[in-house]
């Protein structure tokens, strides 16, 4: 059973999480095109890209290096504010103070508090607004609420994927207050965030890419 | 509608279009590495820097303007999409070297906000002197819209605060007259059909056949103003009669206005429409002090353009006249 987050652990995640981003890309862009220009689905090909190769071979085994350098190469990604955002993210949880090697729960938790409060400092886009945010704040949730009852990371991720997909789907019925999105007001209605259900799978594929290490 | 554009492999149409701006423009434009457009002969010593970022299949915006007397360097994103921060980060420790600080203008769209703060934050903690500049000029059909987007009235900003610069100005006047340039400046949209995305071939929006859409964004995000197509003078009226009011311009004040065409309305239109604009000014007694027409900032083949106004002071009118050599704005 896996107990901590080291190198290995991050490449099977983020390669899965790149094969959930590959499979939906499509409707991404689909989503995009209600209340954006229909690109998201591309920017996020390509920030699947840089995370698989941010955990790659000759990549920092420190992992707050590793992250620092997935985050900004995520932040090169001409995507507009997803990308960046994202980026962000993942440069903002190598502000953790985390070991070298490996995360337990605890420590993961403390990195993903800190990469929500990186994202928070250029962003005041709130869950109900109908952004990234409504998966992300509630996935980062699940797994300090999953941390401080002494779950494994697993367990911690489960809780997380199934938040964050719960929050993408809850914004079908926002309307739009943030980016290109918030100019069509009432229209926005009635489709998911883009950018929400791409974390959405961002997580489901960082379960994934550890549950199947458990039984692998 | 199948796309009919003379492209090559859409992955590469911005280092393609921006090899042809310096192959053109030798004399004034150099491409650094990484899509960043520079000027041939960079700024002498001692003087601020202008830098600016912003998406490509938008030209001759945003990198036509970089050139003496107005901008240093310009990070030209994807299509329709900001540049990362890194590039940008890039771009500013470029443009620092040797110069009296940097300042980075920045048109409100999500994207290039977050990438020009990420990238300005990271620029400070390695030292280097730079301030922003916010534009925020496109108005809105819908008085409830606060957060304004950045249209064409980046073209005034870049070139009073870049001759402010060529002067000598230091960075706090320097972004002291950008800000009061862009606090007068107004811009409206129309759109009366959509462009295709050049990379995907899919329309950015939808309109009518005999509609046309007041207030929309430089990628066709949706104003509120559907309506019925109008004539030229109708269409002035309705677009200038917001304008001014928005800006809150008197009998007697002076202006300079501005028709932007958005890539696919003929410069005959942009003529009438600029004629109907003058004699209305004329009716009400504002001053007509300064005026340009052409396209500046275009998306593609989307019809329709933009009508800025801007309230001038006879030093804003003065920086407005200095010279400038850029690819796609002389003043001699």
């Amino acid at each position: 059973m896996i107990d901590a987050i080291g190198k290995h652990e991050l490449a099977k995640m983020f390669a899965r999480a790149a094969e959930e981003i590959r499979r939906e890309h499509s409707y991404l862009s689909e989503l995009d095109s209600v209340a954006g220009d229909g690109d998201h689905g591309t920017t996020m090909l390509r920030v699947a890209e840089r995370l698989e190769a941010a955990a790659g071979a000759n990549t920092p085994e420190d992992l707050s290096h590793l992250l620092r350098d997935a985050g900004w190469s995520v932040m090169g990604v001409d995507g507009g504010a997803s990308s960046a955002l994202l980026g962000t993210f993942f440069a903002g949880m190598a502000d953790a103070a985390i070991d070298e090697g490996s995360m337990d729960c605890t420590q993961v938790a403390k990195a993903f508090e800190s990469g929500l409060a990186a994202v928070a400092k250029q962003t005041k886009a709130q869950p109900g607004d109908k952004t990234m945010m409504d998966a992300l704040v509630p996935a980062v949730g699940a797994i300090s609420a999953a941390a401080a009852s002494g779950k494994t990371v697993v367990e911690a991720f489960e809780t997380a994927a199934s938040a964050a997909r719960s929050g993408a789907d809850s914004t079908k019925d926002m309307v739009a207050r943030y980016g290109r999105a918030k100019f069509l007001g009432e229209k926005t209605r009635g489709s998911p965030d883009a950018g929400a259900r791409s974390v959405a799978l961002l997580f489901k594929g960082y379960y994934a890419g550890l549950a199947h290490e458990r039984k692998g | 509608m199948r796309m009919k554009k003379f492209i090559n492999d859409p992955k590469h149409l911005v280092p393609e279009l921006l090899e042809g701006l310096a192959l053109v423009f030798p004399s004034k434009v150099r491409l650094l590495r990484s899509n960043i457009v520079a000027r041939a002969v960079p700024k002498a010593p001692g003087k601020v820097r202008l830098v600016t970022l912003g998406g490509s299949g938008h030209e001759p915006g945003l990198s036509g303007f970089v050139g003496e007397g107005m901008l240093d360097m310009s990070v030209a994103g994807e299509i329709f999409a900001a540049p990362g921060a890194p590039r940008c980060m890039e771009a500013i420790r470029a443009a620092a070297k040797g110069g009296e600080g940097v300042l980075l203008v920045v048109l409100n769209h999500a994207g290039d906000v977050l990438s020009g703060n990420i990238a300005m934050e990271a620029a400070k903690r390695e030292g280097i002197t730079i301030q922003r500049v916010l534009t925020q000029d496109g108005m809105s059909s819908d008085p409830a819209v606060k957060d304004r987007r950045g249209l064409v009235g980046f073209l005034p900003v870049y070139k009073v605060a870049g001759a402010a610069a060529e002067q000598g100005a230091s960075l706090d006047d320097c972004r002291k007259i950008a800000e009061r340039m862009e606090r007068n400046t107004r811009t409206l949209a129309v759109a009366v059909r959509t462009a295709t995305h050049p990379s995907t071939g899919q329309a950015i929006f939808e309109l009518g056949e005999d509609e046309m859409e007041i207030g929309m964004g430089q990628h066709g995000e949706a104003g509120t103003g559907r309506m019925k197509l109008k004539t030229a003078d109708e269409t002035a009226e309705i677009m200038l009669n917001m304008l001014l009011a928005d800006l809150g311009v008197t009998a007697g004040e002076e202006l300079l206005v501005l028709v932007n065409g958005a890539g696919a309305t003929t410069l005959m239109e942009l003529l009438i429409l600029f004629r109907s604009a003058a004699r209305i000014l004329e009716a009400k007694k504002i001053k007509l002090a300064r005026s340009a027409v052409g396209e500046f900032i275009t998306t593609q083949e989307q019809a329709g353009f933009q009508m800025m106004i801007a309230r001038m002071d006879p030093e804003l009118i003065r920086l407005w006249d200095a010279p400038a050599d850029s690819p796609y704005f002389v003043v001699r």
